[in-house]
């Protein structure tokens, strides 16, 4: 009795602190931000209450419109990608080649890099390889910059942010590979089961669980995108690619609508929670045990 | 086992205080330990810190009662929003004569410094200027301007010489001064238009030349609207396109700062904060500017200039206000005015003879005879974007570009300033006399 009771007083001091600090980080603003999203702060100064003006104007605002539209097609495609290219490449990165562990080395090291730098080097390359490439090869689609163009550029992004995404996600479709016992393959192949099947029947759906998480993962990231936006575009052209996340920040920073990003962000954050929940009982569902 | 739950209460505890001590920080002291004075000043241009470090040493050493700080961080205004909202002041805030002053001012958080000696030396154009940004005309003075800089046309003065071409005075001139540079074979514009904000340099450029300098103030009074103000101003700014650097919206203004000082292009629409960018890639270039000519009324031309830095005292120092005029007069003495002037390329807005910086030869006669108006964007709420607003234009091919422009300027303006225009007009409604004194 006496072992259980310490135990447990051991497992609340370990979780104590941390549930303080979030409270403190996390809870506390996003109540503070609550808050704020029912007044005209500019950020500092006097205010107002303004009741549920600026939700109201959230939804007749042209330009969050256009941000929300920007950011979901910008998730959507984003993690299609990402989670189809990974598991591509884990499936590579998982088969019997030399040089394995290099070569995963080497595809994690875009996770590593800052998401700024990343975005620079692009730029550099959207800006100046790329249309010299297209110009010589006379594909006229990339003769110019991608990025100054207001249909193009949202694409651009979403290569750059999948270039980095991938890395992630091939990690954990990696580890998740290897909890596929080899004897199930035996089995099948014995049934003769190859090729496209052999992955659609038996691998795929043991792995669930890790697409799953990575649906989950990689669909909030790009939700959230940020740092390719102000390395890249800062929202450019003519707006085109101003993302929730660069809108709330640039607005709700430096321009001066604290009020108005807050209820901005706690919509978002909404609809963030809302996603994320309906993700998780879709995958878990589909979930196979062994 | 009591004691277990104090360990516990007593970490839960230290975490909150620890995370309260990071949230409010380290509040400034008024004194030091020996009874000086002190003195803190927080100014937004982080490239002059050598200079403020020059001169804040040098005014640390010649005087015992009062120490000096000055603080030239990165992005000081995000940083004094910050401190704004835990209320903890600096003395003096060296800001910019843009809609940051004026919402400080209309959050009355300036102190009235009309007593200060020294405003008597400033160029009147450029008071008049910070009283343009008041959204409501007050009584008073709550800032001292100290540089200014200037935005025109920069020009490759080799490329002019070269080809024995003149400084256009009438924006017909102008054209065809862009189509003779042109048919010689060489880029006449270089525009960085990716970086949104390198929109308004042509934009306010022409602006002072052809709108009124009070049109933000008139909107808001109910008495113009921008659809007719900014008509000329959005054709003129989209008309340069055709002289500019094909896949214009390509390039960041680095790339066009770059390319102007290896000579790409024979000028450069741009202010003159450019210069030291320009010349850090080719020090050798021979740059000169001349005033943008938006109009063809030469006299009508006036040169874009506004209050870079200025000095506003923060409201509650009534107690230290001797030692703040003290460091204010430090400050303005003409040899530490030069020492600013040698470090960084601006103008001062101290009456009196200084050397300019030899890229302002063409300017100078506006900024002698005080002919000289306010960037517009100094007037525009930043969450607005306007810069990205007029990038929409220029990018915008169709035939209705310039009204679609115009139209949206009026409806995101009046969305944008909702309880500012109601403010102004609740205002004007009890004074009506401060109308017929021009809006301002």
């Amino acid at each position: 009795m006496r072992g259980d009771r310490d135990r447990e007083r051991t497992f609340l001091l370990i979780t104590i602190p941390v549930v303080a600090l979030f409270v403190c980080f996390n809870t506390l603003p996003l109540i503070k931000g609550f808050i704020y999203s029912f007044t005209n702060f500019k950020g500092y100064g006097s205010y107002e209450w303004v009741g549920l003006r600026n939700y109201i104007d959230l939804f007749s605002d042209a330009r969050v419109g256009k941000s929300y539209w920007f950011t979901f097609k910008y998730a959507l495609l984003g993690t299609i990608l990402t989670n189809v290219i990974s598991l591509i490449i884990a499936m590579g990165l998982n088969s019997k080649i030399k040089g394995k562990s290099v070569l995963r080395g080497i595809y994690f090291v875009p996770n590593v890099l800052g998401g700024l730098v990343v975005g620079y080097i692009f730029s550099f390359i959207f800006t100046y390889v790329l249309p010299v490439v297209g110009q010589s090869l006379g594909i006229e689609a990339l003769s110019g910059s991608m990025l100054s163009s207001v249909s193009k550029a949202w694409i651009a992004i979403v290569i750059v942010g999948c270039w980095q995404a991938i890395a992630m996600n091939t990690i954990i479709y990696i580890s998740g590979l290897q909890t596929v016992p080899e004897d199930i393959y035996e089995a099948g192949a014995i049934d003769g089961v190859t090729g496209w099947r052999k992955f659609k029947d038996l691998t795929f759906p043991l792995i669930i669980p890790f697409f799953g998480i990575n649906m989950v993962l990689s669909m909030k990231n790009f939700l959230m995108v940020f740092d390719q936006i102000m390395a890249l575009t800062k929202g450019g052209p003519s707006q085109s690619t101003e993302s929730i996340s660069y809108l709330i920040y640039n607005n709700g920073m430096s321009g001066g609508q604290f009020g108005f990003q807050s209820a901005n962000a706690f919509l978002f954050f909404v609809v963030i929670v809302v996603i994320s929940v309906v993700q998780m009982t879709v995958m878990n569902k589909k979930e196979e045990q062994l | 086992m009591k004691l277990k739950w104090k360990t516990v209460g007593s970490i839960f505890l230290t975490g909150v205080m620890l995370s309260t001590a990071m949230l409010s920080g380290c509040g400034s002291t008024d004194t030091t330990a020996s009874g000086k004075t002190v003195i803190e000043i927080v100014q937004y241009k982080p490239e002059a810190v050598k200079a403020f470090e020059t001169l804040e040493e040098k005014f640390n050493a010649t005087h015992d009662d009062i120490q000096l700080v000055i603080d030239s961080p990165n992005d000081a205004m995000t940083i004094l929003k910050t401190r704004f909202v835990r209320e903890d002041y600096p003395d003096i805030i060296g800001i910019g004569g843009d809609i940051n002053y004026s919402n400080f001012l209309d959050a009355e958080m300036l102190m009235d410094i009309s007593d200060y000696e020294g405003l008597a030396d400033i160029k009147e154009s450029y008071l008049t200027i910070d009283k343009q940004l008041e959204f409501i005309p007050l009584d008073g003075v709550y800032a001292v301007p100290y540089m200014a800089n200037a935005a025109g046309v920069l020009y490759n003065k080799d490329i002019f010489d070269k080809n024995g071409w003149k400084i256009p005075e009438t924006l017909d001139e102008f054209y065809k001064l862009c189509e003779e540079i042109q048919s010689k074979g060489i880029q006449p514009l270089y525009f960085g238009f990716r970086d949104t904000w390198t929109c308004l340099a042509p934009w306010n450029a022409i602006a002072v030349d052809v709108a009124d300098p009070n049109i933000c103030a008139q909107v808001n009074a109910g008495l113009a609207t921008f659809t007719e103000a900014y008509r000329p101003v959005a054709e003129i700014t989209k008309s340069l396109l055709k002289y500019a650097q094909p896949d214009t919206f390509a390039y960041s203004y680095n790339d066009a700062c770059t390319a102007f000082a290896r000579g790409e292009s024979a000028m450069y629409v741009i202010g003159s904060y450019a210069v030291p960018q320009i010349k850090s890639v080719n020090p050798d270039i021979n740059i000169d500017s001349f005033v943008f000519p938006g109009s063809n009324h030469k006299e009508e031309n006036v040169l874009n200039s506004g209050n870079d830095l200025q000095w506003s005292v923060m409201a509650g120092n009534e107690n230290k206000k001797e030692a703040i005029y003290e460091v204010l007069n430090f400050l303005y003495e003409d040899e530490n005015i030069q020492t600013y002037l040698d470090d960084q390329s601006a103008v001062p807005c101290k009456k009196g003879d200084f050397e300019l910086p030899s890229m302002l030869d063409g300017m100078k006669p506006y900024i002698e005879n005080d002919k000289m108006a306010d960037y517009q964007d100094h007037h525009y709420p930043a969450e607005m974007s306007v810069d990205a607003m007029i990038q929409t234009l220029l990018v915008d091919e169709s035939d209705t570009a310039v009204d679609t422009f115009l139209q949206r300027f009026d409806t995101e303006w009046a969305r944008y300033n909702r309880d500012l225009i109601a403010k102004v007009q609740k205002f004007y409604e009890e004074h009506p006399e401060k109308l017929t004194e021009g809006g301002n």
